[in-house]
């Protein structure tokens, strides 16, 4: 079942819950809009344009879409009785039925993305059940507010992340559903690859204090390969796609980047 | 003058007299004092004991060569402007005898007064700026905080913009700050010493130290065993490990700290310019070079080898404060090993071992030390009793729970 | 850049670590007079040659231990900390934990 915007056009300071970059939208002119009680930006422009962004290089800002996390020896288990799938060993993240992402931090610790195109009302049944009891040795990791939660998507996402991160992020090395915590512009990262249809697309968790700071590094990052930031409803659209648009070529509208050759 | 060149070319023998002791002198059995480490300090130490006090069988040992460890290494800033009582009259005093040193060892230590300038990035500098200036001329140091206005003033070249990361708020300006010429110290102080008899033993290392019944009686050699009254350790760098023969654990942790200097440029930065905040710190030495200094590594290593990081993270400090030299060339670049005790200060005087002696703990602080840690030093081998300057040094003070919190000692660090 | 390989996250840029100090057994706190206090507290071995030493991943504070020769500065092995502590510590919970 997918979210629709119910009212676009939704003002960011009628909510309770707003991004820590949502100044930085306002200044685009972003079109936000209300999921379900959660507010996004739908999209900053036309939908085509901003669909071919987003297979070349867009950045979405997805800090207000439902996230969390446990920790504790018996998470693993608890995850399992609550009908999810934990990764089996760290930095491996598992696609849930519902469309999101479990990562596995380390032994004892998980962190869980809501998919993009579920209702974010069904992610409190799962907040709702968290024990209260310590001996459970299980406890929430809640990430809503200490996080912002960005994603890059492209053909060239990998390339503009090398700017900034020291891991090898290309597909050659860095798979589907792997993570990586480590420095990004210098600030602390989790990112996962979860790719969107047939694009490419980085989930990336950092200290909500620096939101602003990362995301200007990236925007900065990106705009010698073309990219710009997009809205939620473009990567929703990707996901329904399983092959890149036809018109769509890196080369073609920057010569200076060359296609990899296949290893 | 071609004559007198080419007389000079032919002459078998070196035709000037040597300095110091000349390579070769056979080591004697005994010594009444020996001295481990021939740098600034253990010079001037030498110095002391043979001027002051007429202790003349003394030898100098160095595992490498005169003065080429940590006194070759250090940026050569001479300060007083701490903030503990015990810091401020110990390095006042010490500022003090600098001045008098060219004409006591007849030996031109470059002595160059020329104030320093330390930058303040935030109100919680400034706060700290304000008592530390408080503290210096309530000891009758000159250091007094001064506002953007007075810093342009006194440094025309530095980047006062306030579209920067951390602009620049306000300044602590130390008048008496000077700078001399490293190398000349050592020199003057070991020739004055060989001159009253004291020995110079380069290329010795100490490899063990004999202790029996709490009492040092004699130090083994590469060249050979030498029994002693006396022994004062001196090796700044190698401290704990030089105290480790003796069986004395140290209050130290050893980091490198590495510095460069850029091409020589004509004399346009008078003073001694440091930033806490930045970790870097600055002045133009008299031959033309910006000398470049910042914190310690981030981890304990033992060794001079320098690293790019490093070098990146002096170099873009450097960049904020003075966007000129950008265009400047690193000449050399290179690391020293800062002995670092917890609280900032040395660690002088009596050991647990009997007639053994510690100068040691002189993390970023002991070229600045030389003049009055000789005189100090000296006087407590004399003696046998710690004069009251260093008493609160001592490394008892660990056991006492009574640190002495140095929280001016670094140009890079509050 | 410098590599440090962590166990959880693999080599890492030295830039992503934070070092903690040399590996030192815990005083018996019941059994420890001051003065033995003040020798673990200030007064570290600064040992030269391999040591073993704490380390931590900042980015996922994830502390591990590192055998490194402090005159070379070369790593030669870096292992999670449960080597050296068989034992975790316990966590204070319903029937061990203290009650408030």
């Amino acid at each position: 079942m997918q979210a629709s915007p119910s009212a676009t056009g939704a003002s960011p300071t009628a909510f309770q819950r707003r991004s820590q970059l949502y100044r930085r939208h306002l200044d685009l002119d972003a079109a936000f809009a209300d999921y379900e009680g959660v507010l996004a930006v739908a999209a900053y422009a036309d939908p085509r344009v901003e669909r071919a962004l987003a297979e070349r290089l867009g950045l979405a800002d997805l800090s207000t879409w439902p996230r969390s996390g446990c920790a504790g020896p018996n998470a693993p288990q608890w995850l399992a009785d609550a009908g999810r799938q934990p990764p089996n060993r760290p930095n491996k993240a598992v696609a849930q039925e519902d469309g999101g992402l479990i990562a596995r931090l380390s032994e004892q610790e998980f962190l869980i993305l809501q998919g993009l195109e579920a209702d974010p009302g069904l992610f409190a049944a799962l907040q709702g059940n968290w024990p209260s009891d310590a001996a459970e040795s299980v406890h929430p990791l809640p990430h809503a507010d200490s996080h912002c939660w960005l994603a890059l998507s492209g053909a060239l996402a990998s390339e503009a992340l090398a700017k900034l991160c020291a891991v090898d992020l290309s597909s050659r090395s860095f798979g589907l559903c792997d993570v990586a915590q480590t420095s990004l512009a210098r600030v602390n990262a989790i990112i996962l690859r979860q790719d969107l249809g047939a694009t490419p697309c980085f989930h990336i968790l950092s200290d909500a204090s620096s939101a602003e700071y990362l995301w200007d590094a990236l925007v900065d990052a990106m705009r010698e390969f073309g990219g710009a930031p997009v809205g939620l409803e473009a990567l929703r659209t990707l996901k329904l796609r399983d092959r890149p648009s036809e018109s769509f070529s890196p080369t073609e509208r920057h010569p200076r980047i060359q296609p990899r050759k296949a290893p | 003058m071609a004559f007198g060149l080419l007389k000079y070319g032919f002459r078998k023998r070196y035709p000037a007299k040597p300095q110091f002791t000349p390579s070769g002198t056979t080591l004697k059995k005994r010594y009444d004092v020996v001295i481990i480490g021939a740098g600034a300090h253990g010079a001037g130490i030498a110095h002391e004991l043979a001027k002051s006090h007429g202790i003349r069988n003394v030898a100098l040992l160095d595992k490498g060569y005169l003065g080429g460890g940590n006194t070759a290494r250090n940026t050569a800033v001479l300060r007083s402007n701490y903030l503990t009582e015990e810091g401020v009259a110990f390095y006042r005093q010490s500022l003090k005898l600098f001045q008098g040193l060219s004409n006591e060892l007849n030996y031109n230590i470059m002595l160059e007064n020329r104030g320093q300038l330390t930058l303040a990035h935030s109100d919680a500098a400034i706060r700290s700026f304000r008592w530390r200036a408080e503290v210096n001329q309530h000891l009758g140091v000159r250091s007094e905080l001064v506002d953007r206005q007075t810093i342009r003033e006194l440094v025309p070249q530095l980047n006062l913009s306030e579209d920067v990361r951390y602009p620049i708020l306000a300044g602590l300006w130390h008048a008496d700050a000077a700078t001399a010429r490293h190398d000349a110290i050592v020199w003057g102080y070991a020739r004055s010493a060989c001159e009253q008899g004291v020995e110079l033993h380069q290329r010795t290392a100490v490899q063990a130290v004999e202790v029996t019944n709490g009492a040092v009686h004699a130090v083994k050699t590469n060249r050979g065993r030498i029994a002693c009254g006396c022994v004062v350790q001196a090796v700044a760098g190698s401290s704990s490990i030089v105290a480790k023969m003796a069986g004395i654990r140290l209050p130290i942790h050893s980091y490198p700290l590495q510095a460069m200097v850029t091409q020589p440029y004509k004399p346009l930065l008078k003073p001694h310019v440091s930033s806490p905040h930045l970790h870097v710190y600055t002045h133009q030495t008299s031959r033309g070079e910006f000398v470049i200094g910042g914190g310690s590594d981030p981890y304990p290593r033992y060794g001079s080898r320098a690293t790019l990081e490093q070098k990146e993270a002096l170099s873009s400090a450097i960049l904020q404060l003075l966007p000129f030299l950008a265009q400047a060339k690193v000449l050399r670049q290179w690391a020293g090993t800062t002995d670092m005790t917890p609280d900032y200060s040395p660690i002088m005087g009596l050991s647990p071992v009997r007639n053994y002696h510690l100068d040691a703990g002189w993390g970023t602080w002991g070229f600045k030390a030389t003049p009055i840690c000789a005189k100090t030093m000296a006087e407590l081998v004399a003696t046998g009793k710690p004069p009251e300057l260093i008493q609160p040094f001592a490394l008892e003070r660990f056991y006492r729970f009574e640190q002495i919190n140095e929280a001016g000692a670094t140009a890079a660090g509050h | 850049m410098k590599l440090l390989n962590c166990p959880l996250n693999g080599p890492r840029n030295i830039a992503e670590f934070t070092y903690g100090g040399e590996l030192r057994p815990m005083p018996d706190p019941a059994a420890t007079d001051a003065q033995q206090w003040a020798e673990h507290l200030f007064f570290p071995d600064n040992g030269a040659g391999i040591v073993t030493e704490w380390w931590c991943h900042t980015a996922t504070a994830y502390w591990f231990l590192a055998q490194r020769n402090t005159l070379t500065d070369e790593v030669i092995r870096t292992f999670p900390p449960s080597e050296v502590f068989k034992q975790g510590r316990k966590l204070a919970g319903k029937d061990g934990g203290e009650k408030s």
